[in-house]
């Protein structure tokens, strides 16, 4: 009943714009409604026994709910960040009253597809919210309706589609494979891992490589990743935020599904060694390309790449390194939304986006300009953020299992995009303003999707909250428990 | 029998549709190619006796042999842009590569896939060309209409899978699956206008603003 719930109030949040007037407060109430929605995963992650099933159709164990607290931070986040942004940006003449409320609407579509992804058990049925997701973003990305924007929305909507493509192609033939041994047919994926030491093993390995390339593509893992720069800098901000911080989660999570059943059939080695594969290429394609980016909203989109990277080559490493993978998974959207959320800021007040050319943020906007200079060390895995930690789990996995040449390549590519990313944005940080800008603060409902996200970046730094932390374990025992045959 | 003639039609369609040189063409092409899916099914309903694929054989005629169809030769005829297809390929090259593809497909399913059947790795290496084949136009067609039916051409090719190989996906997949096609082919239809409206063309290797 409580699964319902979650799902229902951004459904029922998609036809608000129809009755409510006044836009203010459609963005308060938008934001009340997400805070809802964290608030009820939150308590039933802690009072709900796991896994829950009810018409054969919702399947939700510890793994689902951690992707489900993931989405509901960040959505959360992003819905307090849209009511002040959308606002400036009908007083600046580039969204009509209209066309906010469509963006309400869609927000909360886009939100409702993701929070679907993790709820199904159907294999068929995730890709088929994967797919809703393509489609309820792709009017976000081409939001503003200029050349650009336009331009983006296309490449993101046709690589996207392509990509899943590829990746229902992987579905299909893990179903043949199923339906082989199977007596009843199905795609229901806690009904296929019982059955996966008696799968075939070669047509499961091949499924396996399809899913990953299709859904590797929406999870922006290079070199599929062409999509992910243009749809994330052209997307209207708070989109942004999402499409960087969860909607790439989701992938993961997809993938995550099928190599559990992939390692119960071939063995765990297949599939880490193709995560720390594809880990690498990200990792080398991210670091060359922030390196020389010009536009804040991109060079923040190139960071992304880097951290899926991180993210599945600690899901190669297994153990620890998949705990710091899991815990990254968070942490990354959390500090992720939280710059672009700074990079929006930023853009909204000097109306340009060029790195070579902001300057003197911190002087200009005391609020964000300081959440910038500590969003800038926690993006680039500084100690005490939270982005540490998680990258020296997966480094302490990595050196234990002797994987020295993987792990030197990581620390060696980590160091130099730590300098990109602190060169870049120290030159629009620090410095003198423009003397025709006046300094000025933010409204109230931003600075607290700031603070918001940056209690969980500083305390994940600390101490990895209790909440958490026993998720993530339960979410590892099925990501591994399974390795052992259930 | 019936089965193995609409098979070989649907690869034979799929062929005249790598060498057309106009988009409406192309839309027919498409159109007959659904059609044989449609025949297809249908024939695997019968000999199955599953009434679930009766219900899918009447989708993929509703949507994708009348409406989809019928919504792009709509669009190609209102924003009356050039006609041709803007090859990146003459046609006697891409036959070339078509059939290279057919190639590849079946030895990489008498290779790698482990089929004990001979008619499945058959029916296998067909679809899998399809699906190259509808990747092909995409990559090597400029318009972005020609996108979208390389798109689902690539799709088609993969409802064959499912039927031939499976009897098709649990019938609540497969329903949502054709609703997301078909809401995928409407906003890529509407994204068509916008670029038409904003750069004046339908040339997709001319968008090329955002790099690096």
């Amino acid at each position: 009943m409580i699964l319902l719930c979650i799902l229902s109030i951004p459904l029922l949040f998609t036809l608000a714009p129809l009755f409510v007037k006044k836009l203010r407060a459609l963005g308060r109430l938008n934001a009340i409604g997400h805070l809802a929605v964290l608030v009820t995963v939150f308590y039933f992650a802690l009072n709900i026994n796991l896994p829950v099933k009810f018409f054969g159709f919702f399947y939700v164990d510890a793994l689902s709910v951690f992707f489900l607290f993931v989405i509901s931070v960040v959505t959360f986040a992003a819905s307090l960040f849209s009511i002040d942004y959308i606002s400036k940006d009908i007083s600046g003449g580039f969204i009509s009253e209209k066309k906010a409320k469509f963006y309400y609407a869609l927000f909360n579509f886009f939100s409702f597809s993701m929070l679907l992804v993790p709820m199904v058990a159907n294999l068929g049925m995730v890709w088929v919210g994967i797919e809703l997701t393509t489609l309820a973003s792709a009017f976000l990305v081409g939001f503003y309706n200029n050349k650009n924007s336009i331009e983006a929305a296309w490449k993101y909507i046709i690589i996207c589609s392509v990509g899943i493509i590829f990746a229902l192609l992987g579905t299909i033939i893990l179903y043949y494979a199923v339906s082989c041994v199977a007596t009843t047919k199905t795609l229901n994926w806690h009904e296929i891992a019982p059955l996966a030491k008696s799968l075939d093993a070669n047509i499961v390995k091949i499924a396996f490589l399809f899913i990953l390339v299709g859904y590797g593509t929406k999870a922006g893992i290079a070199p599929m990743h062409t999509w992910l720069p243009d749809a994330h800098s052209q997307a209207i901000s708070p989109v942004s935020a999402m499409l960087s911080g969860v909607l790439l989660k989701t992938a993961i999570y997809a993938i995550l599904r099928f190599s559990i059943i992939t390692n119960a059939c071939v063995g765990v080695n297949f599939t880490s060694n193709l995560f720390i594969l594809f880990g690498i290429i990200s990792l080398v394609i991210a670091c060359g390309f922030i390196l020389v980016q010009k536009r804040i909203k991109r060079f923040l989109a190139y960071s992304s790449i880097e951290h899926i990277g991180v993210i599945i080559i600690g899901l190669g490493f297994g153990g620890l390194g998949a705990y710091g993978a899991l815990l990254h998974i968070f942490n990354h959207a959390v500090t992720k939304s939280f710059m672009f959320f700074g990079g929006a800021c930023v853009v909204k007040k000097y109306k340009k986006d060029n790195l070579n050319v902001i300057k003197g943020v911190v002087a200009s906007m005391p609020f964000c300009g300081v959440m910038l200079v500590m969003g800038m060390f926690a993006i680039s895995g500084m100690p005490p953020f939270s982005i540490f930690f998680s990258e020296l789990f997966i480094l302490i996995s990595g050196f234990s299992q002797g994987r020295y040449l993987v792990c030197g390549l990581f620390l060696a590519l980590l160091a130099v995009i730590f300098g990109a990313i602190v060169y870049h944005l120290s030159r629009i940080l620090f410095g003198k303003k423009p003397e025709e800008l006046k300094a000025g603060t933010e409204a109230l409902s931003t600075k607290l999707s700031f603070l918001f996200l940056l209690i969980f970046m500083c305390l994940v730094g600390i101490k990895v909250p209790v909440f958490l932390n026993k998720i993530i374990l339960a979410a590892l025992e099925i990501l591994k428990g399974i390795n052992h045959g259930l | 029998m019936y089965n193995y003639i609409f098979l070989i039609s649907i690869l034979l369609i799929t062929y005249y549709m790598v060498i057309v040189k106009r988009l409406p063409a192309l839309v027919g092409g498409f159109r007959l190619q659904s059609l044989f899916l449609f025949l297809t099914t249908v024939s695997f309903a019968f000999e199955l006796k599953e009434a679930a694929l009766y219900i899918v054989a009447i989708l993929i005629f509703v949507l994708k042999v009348i409406l989809i169809p019928n919504f792009l030769a709509g669009i190609t005829k209102k924003i009356q842009v050039n006609e041709n297809l803007g090859l990146l390929l003459n046609p006697q090259l891409s036959i070339l590569v078509a059939l290279i593809l057919t190639y590849l497909s079946y030895l990489f399913t008498f290779n790698v896939m482990p089929f004990t059947d001979k008619m499945q790795s058959v029916t296998f290496a067909l679809t899998l060309c399809v699906i190259l084949i509808g990747l092909f136009i995409m990559i090597f067609r400029l318009k972005a209409i020609t996108q979208i039916i390389g798109l689902l051409v690539m799709e088609n090719g993969l409802f064959l899978l499912a039927v031939t190989m499976c009897r098709g996906m649990p019938f609540l997949v497969e329903i949502s699956i054709f609703l997301d096609v078909f809401i995928s082919v409407i906003i890529l239809g509407i994204f068509v206008y916008r670029i038409n409206t904003l750069f004046t063309h339908i040339d997709v290797n001319k968008l090329t603003n955002l790099r690096g």
